[in-house]
């Protein structure tokens, strides 16, 4: 009897768990898997569409661009937006990524995943060696120091092996089977997303949590036993990992180009990454893909289809940078800041409304 | 001998980068100091100064001197803009947010350059004086180029006054004290915004001095040309010690010279020859590794 007021009490007063495939989407979607994967799944539609032949091909190549330089910055913003620290050394990161995929797949042939796991391996090395220097230097010295790390990785490659790297098309291969374009696109697609979620969940587990805390005071969480050693490492190992694989992709997707290495591979690259983590947000992944998306795909998606800008080429670069500027300027928090603010003035427009509508107040 | 007559020559002939380094670093300097941010323009803003001086001079055959100093007031306009009309603008901008914008302009300034003037290369800034002066010594000839020694005149020139402004004006002070906490210098009575807008305007037209001797000694002009010297000021600073003013001015002598001695020494194996950047670089890493507030750097101590 007892029981059975109980059971009709709950059924009254607690909310009936909600049924049906909009419940169903909504559960899906509030974790990193559902959202970062419906971002997957939408770029390779793209892709699917591209080779129907409905989607043109630079747009695709921007959209993969804007992928690859996505994985470094997601790395980067896991750094700077997590455990506050600062680098420079993008470039030379990723140096490391192009120049060991065209060693691997070009100079001693092997196919592409041992390729990959060689240039994992080497990056998580050079991470390691960052991580220690970290722990002697901080701040805007520390930048520096990455950024001569980062010069001394850039000029070691350059005189080993010069800047004219080309792999050619047949030695794209996965265990024998020629890889073409498309299908490095797709593995870009799911490595980015792989490591979307990765990240995603790192940043809410303890170890994100350490991070966080080893941001907003070092003192403190080293008094409540955080090891900083432990987790500077960590997070200059998993930004250099990043970087690495985003300039294996990098090479991979773009095998027949030579002088990319003397074009990317200076300051400006780095700093390019630190200004999409920054306008996007440090403290957070959607806002980091949108930073990098103004900074690498603005000027290829939209602005090139405007007469004025397509014509001039050289104020694309200018309004890129006056962006840069004006978001810095008046949201230091980036579109992250941006889209809580607008948030915020949204519901306080629907308060008002309802107000003046209804003439109550929740 | 002769291998001590060619570490001669190797070290004369590397004395304009140390000069335009030296240049260049006082202003990064100035800038860390008193902003608390390392200027990522400095090059850009170099190289647009030089590509007016060099288009005054060579196309409007404006007069050689009134040029640079049309091109040394650009700069100062420059860097008046960007601290007047950009850092103080923006609310709460932190030490990265001031790094971003700076790269922000740099990305402003590549694009305007080929749209002002043009994407040819223009034609390079002749030598201050041309020719070479050598002396007959050690059984060979040592030989410097004019141009060094007139840029080392200049630099040795504004270098003192500088030094001098810094450590005996009331500005100089103003400096000093902004550079050590701005908040507390404003609440002493310094008007930090005359001591920072004041800093900007020096740094931009040191920049541009520094683009013109480098542009006029042998550098084709392009608006990145000036990176390179931008980045061994960045290292200069830390290896000499952001700290002080002098650190960085000593740092951006050892580490031109370093190079160029280490690749001297390639007549002992070709090795060294190629390698000379990365050696220096990473003995820089070590010498950084070891003393983190750098070579001449005062130790800060740190507040919990």
């Amino acid at each position: 009897m007892n029981n059975r007021f109980k059971n009709e009490y709950l059924a009254h007063t607690s909310p009936r768990p909600e049924s049906g495939w909009k419940a169903h989407a909504k559960r899906i979607m509030s974790n990193p898997l559902g959202q970062f994967g419906l971002l997957g799944l939408l770029l390779a539609i793209t892709q699917l569409l591209n080779i129907a032949g409905i989607v043109p091909r630079s747009i695709m190549t921007t959209i993969a661009f804007v992928s690859i330089y996505s994985i470094a910055a997601i790395g980067f913003c896991l750094l700077l937006g997590y455990s506050g620290l600062a680098s420079l050394g993008t470039a030379g990161f990723m140096g490391l990524g192009i120049y060991l995929c065209h060693y691997g797949l070009q100079e001693w042939q092997i196919s592409i995943l041992p390729a990959f796991l060689i240039a994992g391996i080497a990056s998580i090395v050079i991470g390691f060696v960052v991580g220690f220097v970290s722990l002697r230097i901080e701040g805007i010295y520390l930048a520096i120091m990455t950024l001569a790390l980062s010069e001394i990785i850039v000029k070691l490659l350059k005189t080993i092996k010069g800047s004219t790297l080309i792999i050619r098309g047949v030695n794209l291969n996965f265990f024998g089977i020629p890889l073409s374009n498309n299908a490095v696109y797709f593995t870009i697609i799911v490595v980015l997303v792989m490591l979307l979620v990765g990240t995603a969940n790192l940043i809410n587990s303890p170890t994100g949590r350490a991070m966080v805390a080893m941001k907003s005071s070092v003192a403190a969480a080293q008094a409540m036993g955080i090891s900083l050693l432990k987790y500077r490492l960590l997070a200059f190992i998993i930004s250099t990992l990043f970087a690495g694989i985003a300039g294996f992709f990098y090479h991979a997707y773009l095998p027949g180009i030579s002088p990319t290495t003397a074009t990317i591979l200076t300051l400006s690259m780095s700093l390019n990454i630190l200004g999409a983590v920054i306008i996007g947000g440090a403290k957070s992944l959607w806002g980091t893909l949108v930073g990098t998306f103004v900074i690498y795909g603005f000027q290829s998606i939209f602005l090139q289809n405007i007469a004025f800008f397509n014509e001039n080429p050289a104020f694309m670069m200018m309004v890129t940078g006056v962006l840069i500027i004006l978001v810095v300027m008046f949201y230091p928090g980036g579109f992250a800041q941006m889209l809580f603010t607008f948030r915020l003035w949204l519901k306080k427009m629907t308060k008002k409304w309802r107000i003046y509508r209804y003439g109550i107040e929740e | 001998m002769a291998q001590l007559l060619s570490l001669l020559n190797t070290i004369t002939g590397s004395l304009l980068t140390i000069c335009v380094t030296m240049v260049a670093t006082m202003g990064i300097t100035l800038i860390f100091r008193t902003s608390n941010t390392t200027n990522f323009a400095q090059g850009a803003i170099a190289a647009a100064g030089t590509y007016v001086v060099a288009y005054l001079a060579m196309q409007y055959s404006v007069h050689y001197i009134l040029a640079i100093l049309i091109g040394l007031v650009f700069g100062i306009a420059f860097g008046l803009f960007i601290d007047i009309m950009i850092f103080r603008r923006g609310k709460n901008i932190n030490i990265v947010g001031k790094q971003i914008i700076t790269m922000g302009l740099v990305s402003i300034i590549f694009g305007a350059v080929p749209l002002i003037f043009g994407a040819q290369i223009p034609p390079q800034i002749p030598a201050f004086i041309d020719g070479n002066f050598s002396i007959s010594m050690l059984g060979g000839e040592l030989s410097i180029t004019k141009h060094s020694v007139v840029c080392i005149a200049i630099t040795a020139a504004v270098l003192t006054v500088l030094f001098v402004l810094l450590f005996k004006s009331k500005w100089g002070l103003g400096v000093r004290v902004t550079a050590s906490s701005e908040y507390t210098a404003g609440i002493v009575g310094v008007n930090t915004y005359v001591i920072t807008a004041t800093s900007w305007a020096i740094a931009a037209a040191l920049a541009v001095l520094a683009a013109v001797m480098l542009n006029a000694g042998n550098a084709s002009l392009t608006p990145s040309f000036m990176t390179k010297i931008q980045v061994s000021s960045f290292l200069a600073g830390i290896l000499g010690g952001f700290s002080t003013f002098l650190g960085p001015i000593l740092g951006a002598i050892i580490i031109p010279l370093a190079i160029s001695v280490v690749g001297w020494l390639g007549f002992i194996n070709p090795f060294f020859q190629s390698w000379a950047e990365v050696i220096v670089y990473i003995l820089l890493l070590i010498a950084i590794l070891i003393k983190p507030q750098g070579l001449f750097g005062k130790v800060v101590a740190k507040k919990v």
